[in-house]
C-alpha cells in the first residue's frame, strides 16, 4: 500500500469541501451586500465584506490543494491522472492547473474573486460598494456552483469504478491500492501514471496564455456589475468614469491574451495563419469587441451627458457575451464542428452554464427594462459631422462585427435548429461580413479625430484631410504596386487603415507635445491600423507553395532555394527536419517538427519560421516519405475472398484451434492459434500458417515469411483474429504483409513534403499589437487619475 | 429625427440580409455521394474509411486518397488536397467536404472524428496501473 495514499485523498475531500465553503461564503456576500445596500446597514457591510474574504480565502486554499496535488502526482484523483504525467517540466506541470475544465474553472473563479477585492476597495471610496459587490459576489458565486457540480478533486476510483475497484483479497506486491470499505474487502487500485498533457500544449504559451486570457475574462465582469449597480442606485451619469478605467483594463489584458493565442498558433500549433475563426478564438473575440465599443460610446457621455442607455447595454452585453461564449464552449453543443474537440460535460453543467447565462442576462436586461422610462435623454445637438456621431457610428459598426461573429460561431447551433444538422460556417463568412464594416471602422478612428464636439465646418474639415488623404493614397499605391493587385474592398480596407495610421500619428504627435498624458487613444489607433494593414498583407498576399524535397537535392520555389539536409532525433517521438534556406545571399536553416505518436498512430506538427524585417518564411511540414523503408501493406482477409496483395493472390481459408490447443487455453497455460492461408501466383499455390502465441503476457503475433517461385521474399504477420462464433465463414483476419524489396525504390532518397508560404509585413501586427498595448496603458493611467479627481471619499468604517 | 432613424434602419436591415445571405451561402451542406454527383455543388459527405481498400500519397501533388463509404453504402474513392489528416487511423468517421468530379469525391478539408475521450479510457487507465 502507497504510504499516504490515504492521507491525501483526505486532503481532496477537504478540498471539495472548502469550495463548498467558498461558495456558500460568496452567496452570502451577495445576501448582505444587498442589504446593507438596501438598509444602508454597516453591520450588514461589514458581514459581507467578510464573507467575501472568506470566500476568496477559501478558494485560495482549494487552489493551493489542487496544485499541491499535481505537484506531487497524485494519480488518485481523476483530473490529475487525466491531464498531468510524472515527466513533465514544473512550469507545464503546474500549467496542468487548467488544461481541463474543472482546472480553468477553478483558475477563472480564482482571477475573479482577486480582481473582486480591489473592486471592493475602488468602489468602497466612491460609494458604490454594495451595490456593486452583491452583483458581483453573485457571479462569483455562480462560477463557484459550477466547481461544487463539476468536483477538481473526484476521486479516479469514483470515476472508473468497474476498472478499479474490487473486492476480495489484495494481491500481494499490488502496488497503488487503497482500502475502500475494511469491512466488506473492497479496494481499488490507482494508476502510478498520468495519460499526460496534450503534446499540442506543451509548450510556454500554454503556461501564459491561458492566464491572461482568464484575467481579462474575469475583468470582463467589471462594467457589467458597475452598469447594474448604476441603475439600482438610479445613478446613470457618474457611473461611467468609476466603470471606464475597469473597461480599459479588461480589453487590454483580454486583446493581449486574444493576440498571443494567435500568436501561439501561428508559431507552434501550425495553423498557418494567427486567425482561424474557431470557436475558441472568437468566443474571447467577442466581448473584446463589445468592451471596446462600450469605450468609445462612453466617451460620448462623459462629454455630452447623452448615449446612457447605449452605454448601459455595452457594459451589460460585454459580460452577457462572455457567458454565451462560455455556454458555446464549454456545454458540448458545438460538438464536434471545430479542430477544438469539445468535451461534452454532461447534462448538469450544461443546464447550470445555461441558467447562468439566463440569470445574468435577466437581471441586466431585466431592470434596463424597468428603469429605460426615467434614465436622462440628453437632447441631441450635435450634427452629422461631429466627433460624438463618429464615435456612435465606431461603437455601432464594432456592435455589428460582434453580432457577426456571434451569428457564425452559433452556426451549429442555428443550422441544427433549421435544418436538423450542426454545421459550421466556412472561414469566408467571416471575411465576407467583417470586411466592410473593417473599412468602415478604419475609417471613422481616422475621420473621428479630425472632427471637432457638436459640429465640424467643412473647411477646416477638408484642409486637414489633404494632407493624410494623399498620404494614404500613397502608401495603398506603394503596397499595389510591390505586392500587386487584389480586390477593390481589400484596397480600401489598406486605403482606410492608412489612412487611420496616418491621422493618428499626426494628431498624436501634436497630443504629446501639449499634454502627453492624453496621448493614450492615438497610440492605441496607430496599434489597430498597423494591426490591420498586418492582416491584409500577410493574410491576403501571402504566397504558398507545396514541395517535395529530396533530401540533398536543391529546389527553387518563390525566389528561395530549398535543400531538406535530413532529420534528427529530438526524443523517441519528435523528429526535427533541417531545411536550408537560400535567399538573396543569407542562408539560413529552418527545422519544423513532428511528432509521431507510436501509441495512437498520429502525427502532430510543428511549423517554424524565419523572421526577415519584411516577411515570414513559414514552413509546415506535411509528410515524411522515406525512401529506404521496407513497404509493409496492411490487409483484411474474409474467409474465402481472395485478395490481390503485391504479385500475389491471398486467401485465407481457416482458423486452425486444435482440442489440444483447447485444452491448453482452458487450463489457463500458453496457448497458439493458427490462421491458413492459400496463396496463389500464376499456377502454383501454397498453404502458408500463421499464428499467435496467447499466453500471460497478452498474444504474440509470430510473422511467417514466404518465398514465391520467382525467388521474391515476403513476409506475412497476423495482427488481428476476428473469428465469428456464430457462422464460422465470416471470421477474417487482418494481416501486414512486408513487400519484396524493389531495388528501384531501395535507391530513392528520403523525401520531405512541405508547405512553404511567405508572408508579407507579419511583423506589422505585431508591432502593433505592442503599440495597441502602450496606448491602452496610457489611457488606464488617464482615466484611473480622472475617476480619482472625480470625488473620492474615505471608505466608510468596517 | 424621423429621416435618421429611417435611414439608420435601412442601414442595419440590409445589413442584416446580406450577412444572412452570406451566412446561408457559406454553411455547406450535408449530403451523400450520390446527391454530391448530382448537385455538383460542394458540400459535406459523412461516412466511413474503408480500411480495406487502398490509401494512396501523390508525393509531387501533395495528394491523399482512400475509400469512403457514405450513409447510403455507396463506396467512392476521395482525393484530399493535402497530407493524410491528423488521427486519421484512429477516426470512428470522417466528415470530406469537397465537390464530387469524374466519378471521384475531390475534397478541401477531411475531419475526423476521434472516439470521445471517456470511451478509450477502460483501457488507458489500465496501461497506466
Amino acid at each position: 500500500m502507497r504510504r499516504g495514499a490515504m492521507g491525501m485523498v483526505l486532503l481532496g475531500t477537504i478540498g471539495s469541501s472548502i469550495i463548498k465553503v467558498a461558495f456558500f461564503a460568496a452567496l452570502a456576500a451577495a445576501f448582505f451586500y444587498f442589504r446593507s445596500f438596501r438598509n444602508q446597514s454597516d453591520k450588514a457591510l461589514f458581514y459581507a465584506r467578510n464573507c467575501y474574504h472568506l470566500s476568496t480565502l477559501s478558494l485560495i486554499a482549494a487552489s493551493s490543494v489542487f496544485l499541491y496535488l499535481i505537484l506531487t502526482h497524485q494519480f488518485q484523483f481523476t483530473y490529475v491522472w487525466e491531464y498531468s504525467s510524472t515527466d513533465l517540466s514544473l512550469p507545464l506541470l503546474v500549467s496542468t492547473f487548467y488544461a481541463g475544465q474543472e482546472g480553468s474553472l477553478t483558475l477563472w473563479a480564482l482571477y475573479t474573486s482577486f480582481i473582486g477585492i480591489f473592486l471592493m476597495f475602488y468602489t468602497s471610496r466612491r460609494e458604490y460598494e454594495s451595490a456593486t459587490m452583491s452583483v458581483y459576489s453573485s457571479i462569483l458565486a455562480f462560477l463557484l456552483l459550477m466547481l461544487v457540480v463539476k468536483n477538481p478533486f473526484a476521486l479516479i476510483w469514483d470515476s472508473f469504478p468497474a476498472d478499479l475497484v474490487k473486492s476480495g483479497p489484495i494481491p500481494n506486491g499490488l502496488p497503488n491500492v487503497v482500502m475502500l470499505d475494511a469491512a466488506r474487502g473492497v479496494w481499488a487500485q490507482f494508476p502510478n501514471q498520468g495519460k499526460g498533457l496534450n503534446p499540442l500544449l506543451q509548450n510556454y504559451w500554454m503556461v501564459i496564455h491561458p492566464q491572461i486570457l482568464f484575467t481579462g475574462f474575469s475583468a470582463m465582469a467589471v462594467p457589467y456589475t458597475l452598469a447594474v449597480a448604476a441603475m439600482m442606485k438610479r445613478d446613470y451619469n457618474s457611473w461611467i468614469r468609476i466603470a471606464t478605467p475597469w473597461a480599459v483594463f479588461g480589453s487590454m489584458v483580454l486583446g493581449t491574451g486574444i493576440i498571443l493565442g494567435g500568436y501561439w498558433a501561428y508559431e507552434t500549433l501550425g495553423w498557418g495563419g494567427f486567425w482561424g475563426w474557431d470557436p475558441v478564438e472568437n468566443s474571447s473575440l467577442i466581448p473584446w469587441l463589445l468592451c471596446v465599443a462600450s469605450i468609445h460610446s462612453a466617451l460620448n457621455q462623459r462629454k455630452t451627458g447623452g448615449f446612457v442607455r447605449t452605454n448601459i447595454v455595452f457594459s451589460l452585453l460585454t459580460f452577457v457575451t462572455v457567458l454565451y461564449s462560455t455556454f458555446l464552449t464549454r456545454s458540448g453543443v458545438l460538438g464536434d464542428t471545430s479542430v477544438h474537440s469539445f468535451v461534452d460535460p454532461g447534462m448538469w453543467v450544461y443546464w447550470l452554464l445555461l441558467g447562468c447565462l439566463g440569470l445574468f442576462a435577466g437581471i441586466g436586461f431585466g431592470l434596463f427594462a424597468f428603469r429605460v422610462r426615467e434614465m436622462p435623454k440628453a437632447p441631441v445637438k450635435h450634427s452629422y459631422f461631429s466627433r460624438e456621431f463618429a464615435l456612435f457610428l465606431g461603437a455601432f459598426a464594432l456592435s455589428f462585427v460582434a453580432l457577426f461573429v456571434v451569428i457564425g460561431t452559433s452556426s451549429p447551433i442555428i443550422t441544427s435548429i433549421l435544418k436538423g444538422k450542426a454545421s459550421a460556417v466556412e472561414i469566408i463568412y467571416y471575411v465576407r461580413t467583417n470586411l466592410p464594416l473593417g473599412i468602415v471602422i478604419c475609417f471613422l478612428s481616422g475621420l473621428g479625430q479630425l472632427l471637432w464636439w457638436r459640429q465640424s465646418h467643412a473647411g477646416p474639415l477638408l484642409r486637414s484631410l489633404a494632407v493624410p488623404v494623399a498620404l494614404s493614397l500613397l502608401i495603398t499605391a506603394a503596397v499595389y504596386s510591390v505586392l500587386g493587385s487584389e480586390e477593390v474592398l481589400i484596397l480600401l480596407f489598406i486605403f482606410c487603415a492608412a489612412f487611420s495610421l496616418v491621422v493618428n500619428a499626426k494628431i498624436g504627435y501634436s497630443i504629446f507635445a501639449g499634454n502627453p498624458k492624453f496621448v493614450g487613444g492615438s497610440i492605441a489607433h496607430v496599434g489597430i491600423a498597423l494591426m490591420c494593414l498586418g492582416f491584409v498583407t500577410s493574410s491576403r498576399y501571402d504566397t504558398k507553395a507545396t514541395l517535395a524535397l529530396e533530401r540533398g537535392k536543391p529546389a527553387e520555389s518563390m525566389g528561395y532555394r530549398l535543400t531538406y539536409l535530413g532529420y534528427k532525433e529530438l526524443d523517441s517521438e519528435r523528429y526535427a527536419f533541417n531545411v536550408e534556406v537560400h535567399h538573396g545571399g543569407v542562408t539560413k536553416i529552418v527545422a519544423p517538427i513532428m511528432r509521431f505518436n507510436s501509441q495512437d498512430n498520429s502525427t502532430i506538427r510543428h511549423p517554424d519560421v524565419i523572421n526577415f524585417i519584411s516577411r515570414d518564411f513559414y514552413v509546415s511540414p506535411v509528410t515524411v516519405e522515406t525512401g529506404t523503408k521496407e513497404a509493409v501493406v496492411s490487409h483484411t482477409l474474409a474467409r474465402g475472398k481472395p485478395l490481390k496483395i503485391g504479385d500475389l493472390t491471398v486467401t485465407f481459408s481457416q482458423f486452425k484451434f486444435t482440442d489440444e490447443q483447447r485444452a491448453a487455453m482452458s487450463e489457463g497455460k500458453e496457448f497458439f492459434i493458427t490462421a491458413e492461408l492459400q496463396i496463389q501466383k500464376g499456377t502454383s499455390s501454397d498453404r502458408l500458417e500463421l499464428r499467435v502465441k496467447n499466453g500471460p503476457a497478452g498474444a504474440e503475433f509470430i510473422p511467417s515469411a514466404y518465398t514465391a517461385k520467382d525467388g521474391k521474399q515476403y513476409e506475412f504477420a497476423m495482427t488481428k483474429t476476428m473469428p465469428s462464433q456464430e457462422d464460422p465463414s465470416q471470421s477474417a483476419v487482418a494481416v501486414d504483409v512486408k513487400l519484396p524489396h524493389d531495388p528501384a525504390a531501395h535507391q530513392k532518397e528520403d523525401t520531405l513534403v512541405i508547405e512553404a508560404s511567405i508572408k508579407p509585413m507579419i511583423n506589422l501586427v505585431w508591432a502593433g499589437t505592442v503599440t495597441l498595448i502602450i496606448g491602452f496603458v496610457l489611457t488606464i493611467m488617464r482615466r484611473v487619475e480622472e475617476a480619482r479627481r472625480q470625488g473620492e471619499r474615505p471608505r466608510p468604517p468596517e | 429625427m424621423k429621416v435618421k432613424v429611417i435611414v439608420g434602419a435601412i442601414v442595419v436591415v440590409i445589413g442584416v440580409v446580406l450577412g444572412a445571405m452570406n451566412f446561408m451561402e457559406s454553411n455547406v451542406e450535408y449530403a451523400n455521394f450520390s446527391a454530391a454527383e448530382r448537385s455538383q455543388k460542394k458540400v459535406q459527405v459523412k461516412g466511413e474509411w474503408v480500411k480495406e481498400q487502398p490509401t494512396a500519397f501523390d508525393v509531387q501533388n501533395v495528394k491523399f486518397s482512400f475509400f469512403m463509404k457514405d450513409d447510403a453504402s455507396r463506396v467512392a474513392k476521395v482525393v484530399l488536397d493535402g497530407a493524410k489528416p491528423n488521427n486519421f487511423e484512429l477516426a470512428t468517421s470522417v466528415v470530406a467536404k469537397g465537390k464530387f468530379v469524374n466519378g471521384e469525391f475531390h475534397a478541401s478539408e477531411v475531419l475526423t472524428k476521434c472516439p470521445s475521450k471517456y470511451e478509450g479510457s477502460s483501457e488507458t487507465i489500465k496501461k497506466t496501473l
